[in-house]
């Protein structure tokens, strides 16, 4: 699939780094594209990726190094000059208008046929065919956007990406995780109009979390990890299992075990799952173990950010909820899952737990009342003695202050409040979602052993987390999703960082059907939380794009 | 930093009413002081805002839900009527003609609470809808002309009986603000109307039963307005146009009082508050001069002044305790509660109810009761 080597490649990236403030985001990447050329950049959340792209597209200035697009020197920093060389970026999110026609959305940014200063619907309405046909796309120009496939989309978005520009032909086409919300059947259609126009001579850049496209389509393959090149190699000359090697490294973490005393076997289930679906689910079964702490992995769309939601009844289901007395829970029912013990910490504190307008005391006795009342009526005096001595248990600062509203407290400390929130209720089964996302090291500590006593106390903890360092240290057992379903199950001494990326990844083959723009391959080896500043993508970076 | 500073800023973050009410006294005391300071000032002061008062109270409920209510004006317009009519034209006796005019505006809460909480359409067009049909059902039973008002003196005795110089009438909206302000603030289900009102999907995933409650508040307020109906028309007659009058004053009302006692809630003390600084300034400014756009300007830039006044030392006060909030929080502010664009920080500062409508968030999957 290579050019001929006498042509000059496509793209050609000699030595480039980067840093933010104390963190290195590139490391002496070196990185070269022939004409034609499909090469796959791999690498982690906070592995260098973005940068990467952030740079080509002049939206980042490097520290060093050098960029030259089909020969010509990048003048690093400039929007602008990217796409005058021949540089093309489509982004994750497309940034196509749904609700208008494929016709409109092609000429945003390059603008309309126009005949005196009319819009010409005949000469718009055949260049727009002749932009979808370079991609071997038969769509209607009128069509809205919206009605399409989601891989039409794509589509849509690389053709306009390749409008034919006399100024500056198109020599590089960089992808960025094209297929990550893509179903696999319409993977396929990808890959063929990616083959299409890689047939016609450009550059293919095509970062990808998806393995088994690689092998698919790439002829070479770029691994980044922190910032670093750790392999630039033919395609043909890797297998599944090394490529994950590469990826996730092959240092193991030192996971400190804070729960180690904790047995690896529940003794019975306090909580069963039994064919879920719905919301990136597709029958997920599961049994949850008293007495110990479960974690659960997974990709972006694997069904990980999902299934606890889904359990306790925050996001509709099918399929049987259990308790351990044999009790069926009603799909999107949260108060009769709390009756019968379940408690649930959503990821999204400030949209779905937080009740920011009313003092720390009321978010904490919200969830039950009922010790606090008397003759119909609320009594301040021990809703306030229970709320002062959670503050003093959790160590929530400011202090003692438990009247004021949530919203005056920090994040780790509202973090804190929620924990009290549910700890009070003494739950039989504890269901969190990235319990300390955004939460620093210290509150981090403080609510980690908070879970570990829970689970010493007899109750059943089920943490779902991309943070694969913070499972592997306080997790009996780890629960890997794939394709909405409970693909591995690790446990006991088998729980490592390493094995639960290695296991997330594996699955990687198949369709993730996630919505959600980030994606979720957990980083291990890294310290906890978000290394990089350049993580998500703005999906505005200037002409580049057009 | 926050406490010191709430000790020395003596209150004015939320009790610059009453400072206010204190400067208008003193005002109007040293300048009209034979017309101001008396107790015919107190008595008419007291009576004449109580309706006014008691749509105030009505509102405060569902807002504190996060709910719009409003056709409350056109309940309370429409039980007066319906009142007036059973009873001149019916020859009903007294009380059935005020159960059935309760029971409409009950009637009309439920109905409300069926379209927000069911049909999940946002409580602001629900209640917008209800009212103009309400409007025409009065149009309907009076067929456009002022009904006979009652002729038994047992009619006008239920509100103009004196006790103590006052009006009956101001103690029912004494009874009903205490009433709202222990169920508001003293019961379990007050706790979760504001709970909902808060954060819609937060109070679901604790076990708050949001439809619920938003229904319930409706129909608090439903039945309130037809309450404050069938006083109105004891008290000055079945006017055909009065309700919606009283509509945007009842909302003034409440926001005014959401920036007093309680910043940054809904609440009924901090309501009949603003009700009365309100009334007591327009009182004094009448004893000297006579126009008559006075009320309406006077209401219009109160409100304005206060809100403002509210929202700055609120932001300042946040400032000052909360340097660096973690930024992970962010998103969530443009998130759904935001969509009714209020001003920022709003969704949960001191304008409670610029947030939208709880129906929204309750709209959140498998939502309702």
């Amino acid at each position: 699939m290579t050019a001929p080597a006498d042509t000059t490649p496509a793209l050609a990236v000699t030595g480039l780094s980067k840093r933010f403030g104390a963190s290195v985001a590139l490391q002496d990447v070196d990185l070269a594209i022939g004409p034609g050329e499909v090469h796959a950049v791999l690498g982690e959340n906070g592995s260098g990726k973005s940068t990467l792209i952030k740079i080509l597209s002049g939206f980042h200035r490097p520290d060093a190094g050098t960029v030259a697009v089909s020969g010509q020197p990048l003048p690093l920093g400039h929007p602008a000059s990217s796409y005058r060389l021949g540089a093309r970026f489509v982004h994750q999110d497309l940034g196509l208008v749904d609700s208008i026609p494929v016709l409109d959305n092609l000429a945003i940014g390059a603008g309309f046929a126009t005949r005196l200063g009319t819009i010409s619907a005949r000469r718009s309405s055949e260049r727009a065919r002749a932009d979808l046909a370079r991609v071997g796309l038969a769509v209607d120009p009128g069509a809205s956007v919206g009605s399409l496939s989601p891989a039409t989309r794509t589509g849509v978005a690389i053709a306009r990406a390749l409008r034919e520009d006399p100024g500056s032909p198109v020599r590089l086409l960089v992808l960025d995780e094209p297929t990550a919300t893509l179903p696999a059947t319409e993977v396929d259609r990808l890959m063929d109009i990616i083959r299409r126009v890689s047939a016609a001579g450009v550059g293919v850049l095509y970062v990808t979390h998806r393995l088994d496209e690689i092998f698919t389509i790439a002829g070479n393959v770029t691994v980044l990890r922190d910032g670093r090149e750790v392999a630039a190699v033919p395609t043909s000359s890797l297998d599944h299992r090394r490529l994950v090697d590469l990826l996730v490294g092959e240092e193991l973490t030192a996971a400190h075990h804070v729960a180690e005393t904790l047995p690896a076997e529940g003794e019975r289930p306090a909580l069963s799952l039994r064919g879920i679906t719905g919301a990136s689910l597709d029958g997920f079964s599961a049994d949850f173990g008293a007495g110990q702490i479960t974690g659960i992995a997974g990709i972006t769309g694997s069904g990980r950010e999902t299934v606890l939601g889904a359990a306790f009844g925050a996001i509709d289901r099918t399929g049987e909820v259990l308790t351990a007395g044999g009790v069926r829970l009603a799909p999107s029912r949260p108060d009769l899952a709390m009756r019968h013990g379940l408690a649930y910490l959503p990821a999204d504190r400030v949209r779905n737990a937080a009740i920011l307008s009313l003092s720390a005391r009321e978010n904490i006795s919200l969830s039950s009342l009922r010790p606090f009342r008397r003759f119909g009526t609320m009594r301040g005096r021990p809703e306030r003695r229970i709320a002062l001595t959670w503050f003093q248990r959790l160590s929530v600062r400011p202090p003692d202050l438990v009247d004021l509203p949530l919203e005056s407290f920090s994040g780790g400390n509202q973090q804190k409040i929620m924990f009290a929130k549910w700890l009070r209720r003494e739950p039989v089964v504890f269901l969190l979602d990235e319990p300390t996302q955004g939460v620093d090291v210290g509150a981090k500590a403080v609510l980690h052993r908070q879970l570990v006593q829970a689970a010493a106390g007899g109750a059943a903890i089920v943490i779902s987390s991309s943070d694969v360092d913070e499972l592997a240290a306080i997790c009996q057992r780890v629960i890997v999703c794939r394709d909405g379903r409970a693909a591995a199950d690790l446990r006991g001494g088998e729980v490592s960082a390493r094995a639960i990326s290695r296991e997330c990844l594996l699955g990687s083959a198949s369709p993730n059907h996630g919505v959600s723009s980030t994606t979720g391959v957990p980083r291990p080896g890294a310290s906890p939380g978000r290394v990089f500043p350049d993580q998500g993508f703005p999906d505005q970076e200037g002409p580049a794009d057009k | 930093m926050r406490i010191s500073g709430k000790r020395l800023n003596f209150g004015f973050d939320r009790f610059s009413g009453l400072y206010l009410w204190g400067l208008f006294i003193l005002i109007f005391g040293i300048w009209e002081p034979r017309l101001f300071l008396t107790l015919g000032t107190v008595h008419s002061i007291a009576s004449e805002q109580a309706v006014a008062a008691l749509l105030g109270l009505a509102v405060v409920v569902p807002l504190a839900t996060g709910a719009f209510d409003l056709s409350i004006g056109a309940t309370a317009n429409l039980s007066a009527v319906l009142v007036a009519l059973l009873q001149s034209q019916q020859h009903w006796s007294m009380w059935p003609a005020i159960a059935v005019a309760l029971l409409i505006g009950v009637i009309i809460g439920a109905v409300n609470g069926f379209i927000i909480v069911r049909l999940q359409v946002n409580a602001f067009i629900a209640t917008l809808g209800m009212a103009t049909i309400v409007g025409a059902v009065e149009t309907i039973v009076s067929g456009n002309s002022q009904p006979q008002p009652p002729t038994s003196s047992a009619w006008a005795r239920l509100t103009q009986y004196q006790i103590f110089g006052f009006q009956a009438l101001f103690f029912y909206v004494i009874i009903i603000a205490l009433i709202s302000w222990w169920f508001l603030e003293r019961t379990p289900a007050g706790r979760y109307m504001y709970a909902t009102g808060g954060n819609g999907v937060a109070a679901r995933l604790s076990g708050v039963r949001v439809g619920g409650w938003t229904w319930l508040s409706l129909i608090f307020s439903g039945t309130v307005a037809g309450l404050a109906g069938v006083l109105f028309s004891s008290q000055s007659g079945p006017s055909l146009t009065f309700g919606p009058a009283l509509l945007l004053p009842a909302y003034a009302a409440a926001f005014l009082g959401s920036t007093q006692l309680r910043p940054g809630r809904f609440n009924v003390w901090g309501t009949v508050l603003a009700v009365y600084v309100l009334a007591t300034g327009v009182f004094g400014v009448q004893l000297i001069t006579s126009v008559q756009w006075l009320n309406d300007m006077f209401n219009g830039v109160a409100l304005i002044v206060a809100v403002s006044f509210a929202v700055w030392r609120q932001r300042r006060a946040r400032a000052d305790v909360t340097p660096a909030q973690p930024v992970e929080s962010s998103p969530a502010e443009s998130g759904p509660g935001a969509a009714g664009g209020g001003p920022p920080g709003s969704a949960n500062g001191q304008s409670p109810g610029l947030r939208s409508s709880p129906a929204g968030d309750s709209a959140a999957p498998g939502g309702g009761p």
